[in-house]
């Protein structure tokens, strides 16, 4: 069955916590994914306050929730994942991406693996996610994942035995020497792992001297590139994805099918059994 | 790898001047100065800075009769004119020659430490020049500093190192020149022997104690790669003694990588605990 579904791809630039700017840059997409007639638009990772912003993360949690709101509003007939900051009962912060619609936030997702080396301080800010969801759209199910997420197998993994078709992730990654390569590899294993579409949306621009090189993609359970977005500045690039792909795919490759219960068990018994796991745990 | 491919070496154009381009906006400036030498790094940087600014940029040319050399200001004058950019030349003898009185009277150091004590002034009388210039016409001071010169503390505290950006400073000495090459500047400026230019005949390499290869290919094992210096030793086939030279370089020059040290008496040090960007909207 042929299942097409239009995803769109903002890769857009924030102003590092300028949440008023980034609300009015992200309301700029929606107008255009309404435009193009996307049925689901992904923003980078902390697209509302801006990656690399520092402690101005601990200043505008509550600006950046109303202008949550506000663009939630602004989405009407089509679903959006608004990377941005997420604050719980007890004040513990989260690098989050809600999925929204019609007025609605339906759902969160809060980033599992955060980033901790080399120019990298998540810790000193958020909280983990513990959870892999997926979420249930008019077209089928989905995983959101967030930049780091997708460095490390198990959350798109996860959401993959939970029936997601298509895995978002939401990134802000600095560039450094190879990057792009690695990220392609990344994308292609994580696809290659789960027979699933993969959509990733990258931060643009320069912060500090750090440049968020773009280069957004989406590729095929087959690992063919449908859309890809410019490297280093802001874009915007969308791809007709036929859903019915991954049934296609999975009929004959049945490999998730055939991940092996003893095996899982086996891999959780050698994780408890290292002596170098990290403060992650 | 040292060696950057065509279009590693064109990434990094498109990332510097984006970068320069970036933090003149943020920053409400009008425009940039460099000062040009006629040397490698500050010719692509006038080059980098000329592509990404256009008419915004301005070189500030600020030989010294009599010690630096006069051809290096002749290539800076063609190539700031082949450029197309405004420039100024200020010569700084007439600056320097109160400070020489006041040098004089100081009869303190051993013939060597009166050179560099001397030498170091007049590369902080150019940032004295810049940030006038700055000052008086909202500019941005644009650094020329590479990597090498960086990690060896091969530059003057306040001098060149007073700059607010540093577009070259993640690139090696080595890769300054592919980059230079790339990018097609004279080469008179690509073949010229590299020096500081602080005293008649001074000689970065000789000073060094190494050619600019030999330095680079021990500083990318050691700093990129996460070589000992014994490991880079075996592996290039130098003298660990050597080795262990440059990397003493590296270690006790920290304190020009940094701002000033604050003594912390809050829970908020400005230089340890206070974690804001620079670039904001």
């Amino acid at each position: 069955m042929v299942r097409t579904v239009r995803i769109g791809l903002a890769q857009i630039e924030p102003g590092q916590g300028d949440v008023e700017g980034n609300a009015e840059r992200i309301l700029r997409h929606v107008k255009r994914a309404r435009r193009e007639k996307v049925d689901l638009l992904l923003t980078p990772e902390l697209a509302l306050i801006g990656y690399g912003c520092g402690d101005i993360f601990l200043d505008k949690v509550e600006e950046n929730e109303e202008a949550l709101q506000r663009i939630t509003e602004k989405v009407r007939g089509f679903y959006a994942v608004i990377g941005h900051v997420e604050e719980d009962e007890e004040g513990s912060l989260y690098n989050a991406a809600a999925l929204v619609r019609d007025g609605k936030v339906l759902g969160r997702y809060r980033k599992a693996n955060l980033a901790n080396y080399r120019l990298f301080d998540e810790w000193r800010y958020f909280k983990p996610g513990n959870v892999c969801p997926v979420f249930e759209t008019g077209f089928g199910k989905i995983g959101i994942t967030i930049c780091e997420d997708l460095w490390h197998p198990e959350p798109a993994r996860a959401m993959a035995f939970r029936g997601a078709l298509l895995i978002a992730c939401i990134s802000a990654s600095p560039y450094d020497w190879g990057k792009e390569g690695l990220w392609d590899a990344f994308l292609r294993e994580r696809v290659h792992d789960n027979l699933v579409f993969m959509a990733f949306a990258n931060q643009a621009g320069c912060q500090d001297g750090a440049t968020y090189w773009g280069g957004s993609k989406i590729l095929s359970p087959r690992g063919e590139i449908l859309a890809e977005a410019r490297l280093v500045g802001e874009d915007f690039v969308a791809a007709d994805l036929d859903l019915g792909e991954v049934a296609r795919v999975r009929r004959r490759d049945l490999r998730l099918r055939d991940v092996r219960r003893p095996i899982l068990e086996e891999l959780l018994r050698a994780y408890e059994e290292r002596e170098d796991a990290g403060p992650q745990r | 790898m040292l060696d950057l491919s065509d279009s590693q070496l064109e990434l990094a154009r498109e990332i510097i001047e984006n970068s320069i381009r970036s933090r003149i906006r943020k920053a409400g400036a009008e425009g940039g100065v460099v000062a040009m030498s006629g040397g490698l790094d500050s010719s692509l940087v006038a080059k980098l800075a000329s592509e990404a600014l256009g008419k915004r940029l301005l070189a500030l040319l600020m030989p010294e009769d009599g010690v630096t050399r006069p051809e290096d200001t002749v290539h800076a004058r063609a190539w700031a004119e082949e450029l197309g950019i405004e420039y100024r030349l200020v010569e700084i003898g007439e600056a320097l020659r109160p400070l020489e009185a006041a040098f004089k009277g100081m009869k303190k150091g051993d013939k060597g430490r009166r050179l560099v004590a001397w030498g170091n002034v007049k590369p902080k009388v150019r940032m004295v020049l810049n940030y006038m210039v700055a000052n008086l016409e909202s500019r941005i001071v644009i650094g020329t500093s590479n990597k090498t010169e960086m990690l060896l503390g091969y530059t003057t505290k306040y001098g060149d190192g007073g700059v607010d950006i540093q577009p070259i400073g993640d690139l090696y000495k080595t890769q300054v020149r592919q980059l230079a090459r790339y990018l097609g500047l004279p080469r008179p400026i690509l073949e010229k022997a590299p020096s500081a230019g602080l005293w008649p005949g001074q000689k970065s390499e000789e000073e060094l104690g190494g050619t600019f290869e030999e330095l680079d290919s021990i500083l990318y094992l050691i700093v990129e790669r996460g070589y000992s210096t014994r490991e880079a030793a075996l592996e290039l086939g130098k003298d660990l003694a050597f080795v262990r030279r440059i990397y003493e370089r590296v270690r006790v020059n920290e304190h020009k990588r940094k701002t000033p040290t604050i003594t912390r008496l809050t829970a908020m040090c400005l230089d340890k605990d206070w974690r804001y960007p620079v670039e904001r909207e």
